[in-house]
């Protein structure tokens, strides 16, 4: 599979000529299946981008939300396939009280929106993940709650014996030793376990964690003692914090590597970044 | 997946909230097994949790509901039971016998954790009756 970055940063996008080179869309990641389908995790304004590049017959459309936060949803009225009679898109979501239709027509109507949900042209179908998983095309997806505010899952997708985990918005020290407590207790362990690529939130530093406990989000040391728990083989630090210029990613990112211990490459995610697994 | 399941979400978070209270509390699980008590109810029980992991529904059996003299009583009743079986909050009061086979009256509430619309387990918090 092939795993592009259209959207790395967390909670507001940023269009500061300083956040230019990791860029400053809101969360979106594609996947292009060996099977030509295509897999879009969540719809941050980084699905702007990526709308433009799929052509409208080119075939379903899966979009994963992890959440229905603004800065996951935000990008989906500027998503050009919704506006074509000819594609069909699935959106997924987390379980949550009302349907995921209701629930996300409350950003899609009036007054935030000047386009109603249900005048959207394509065909648009909204499913709720189901705990035991499901296919699309050649791969198999499984989709877990995870530690945030509001009800959030995690994603992992496995296809020809690589494993994309993508949890952007987490907070699995929340209360948890995860040096040491067993891995069951970890949220989100199962899911990126042995993951070809982890896409793990490491939005804070320590000093920004200490104001923010309890507010979904991992410090950087936290994201790390979760990848090494995991045994990815490779993992991207994501939802970077809008205030985090590229100097100030950049400085994180070689700090980030003088305490990793785990086996796995890590490397800060980039916007236009493209991984194969 | 090769590594163990994930637990409920809310189970997580129970235990998380529970490690760090200073109430003694455990975590029973769907299947009526106890997963986890804290620190504050290892120092009541004489048990540390790290050191003898989860127990069965017989193995907590044991340590209560007892009458005032350390005899069994049905649990029928009792605040977990309920919760367990009919999905509601329950309190109530009864023995236990802590592994020095010392009879501790104690005063319960139990939570159901249901999430999803699926039932996970409950938490329960309990604390000595002051003589």
């Amino acid at each position: 599979m092939k795993v592009r970055f259209w959207g790395v940063r967390g909670s507001v996008p940023v269009a500061d000529a300083g956040s230019l080179r990791y860029g400053g869309n809101t969360s979106c990641v594609s996947v292009a299946l060996a099977d030509g389908g295509h897999l879009v995790f969540d719809a941050g304004t980084g699905i702007r981008s990526l709308g433009a590049t799929i052509p409208p017959t080119s075939g379903p459309i899966h979009i994963l939300l992890t959440h229905l936060h603004l800065d996951h949803i935000s990008g989906l009225l500027f998503f050009a396939p919704l506006f074509d009679p000819k594609a069909d898109i699935t959106i997924w979501g987390p379980p949550g009280p009302g349907d995921l239709r209701s629930r996300l027509a409350r950003y899609l109507s009036s007054p935030l929106s000047p386009v109603e949900i249900r005048e959207l042209p394509a065909k648009v179908t909204f499913r709720e993940c189901a705990p035991e998983g499901w296919q699309v095309g050649g791969a198999r997806i499984t989709a877990t709650q995870v530690i945030h505010r509001g009800p959030t899952l995690g994603y992992r997708i496995e296809e020809d014996g690589a494993a994309l985990a993508y949890i952007p918005d987490h907070e699995p020290g929340l209360g948890q030793d995860l040096e040491n407590d067993p891995s069951e207790w970890i949220s989100g362990h199962a899911l990126a376990h042995k993951a070809s690529l982890l896409i793990h939130d490491g939005q804070y530093t320590e000093a920004e964690y200490a104001m923010t406990v309890g507010w979904g989000h991992s410090r950087i040391a936290d994201a790390l003692s979760f990848a090494r728990r995991t045994e990815a083989e490779r993992v991207a630090l994501f939802h970077h914090d809008p205030g985090h210029d590229d100097a100030a990613l950049d400085a994180l990112a070689e700090e980030a590597r003088s305490v990793w211990r785990g086996d796995g490459e890590l490397s800060m995610a980039c916007e236009g970044a493209t991984v194969e697994l | 997946m090769a590594a163990s399941a994930q637990q409920p979400l809310d189970l997580i978070l129970a235990r998380n909230l529970m490690s760090v209270l200073e109430t003694p509390s455990f975590l029973v699980d769907n299947d009526g097994q106890m997963v986890f008590f804290n620190e504050a109810a290892g120092d009541m029980l004489g048990k540390r949790f790290e050191e003898i992991g989860r127990l069965s529904r017989e193995e907590w059996n044991a340590i209560g509901p007892v009458d005032a003299e350390g005899e069994p009583v049905s649990n029928d009743k009792m605040p977990l039971a309920v919760a367990l079986r009919d999905g509601k909050p329950a309190h109530g009061r009864f023995h236990i016998c802590t592994d020095q086979d010392k009879i501790v009256e104690v005063e319960t509430s139990a939570v159901p954790l249901v999430s999803g619309g699926d039932f996970h387990g409950a938490m329960v918090v309990f604390w000595p009756v002051a003589s």
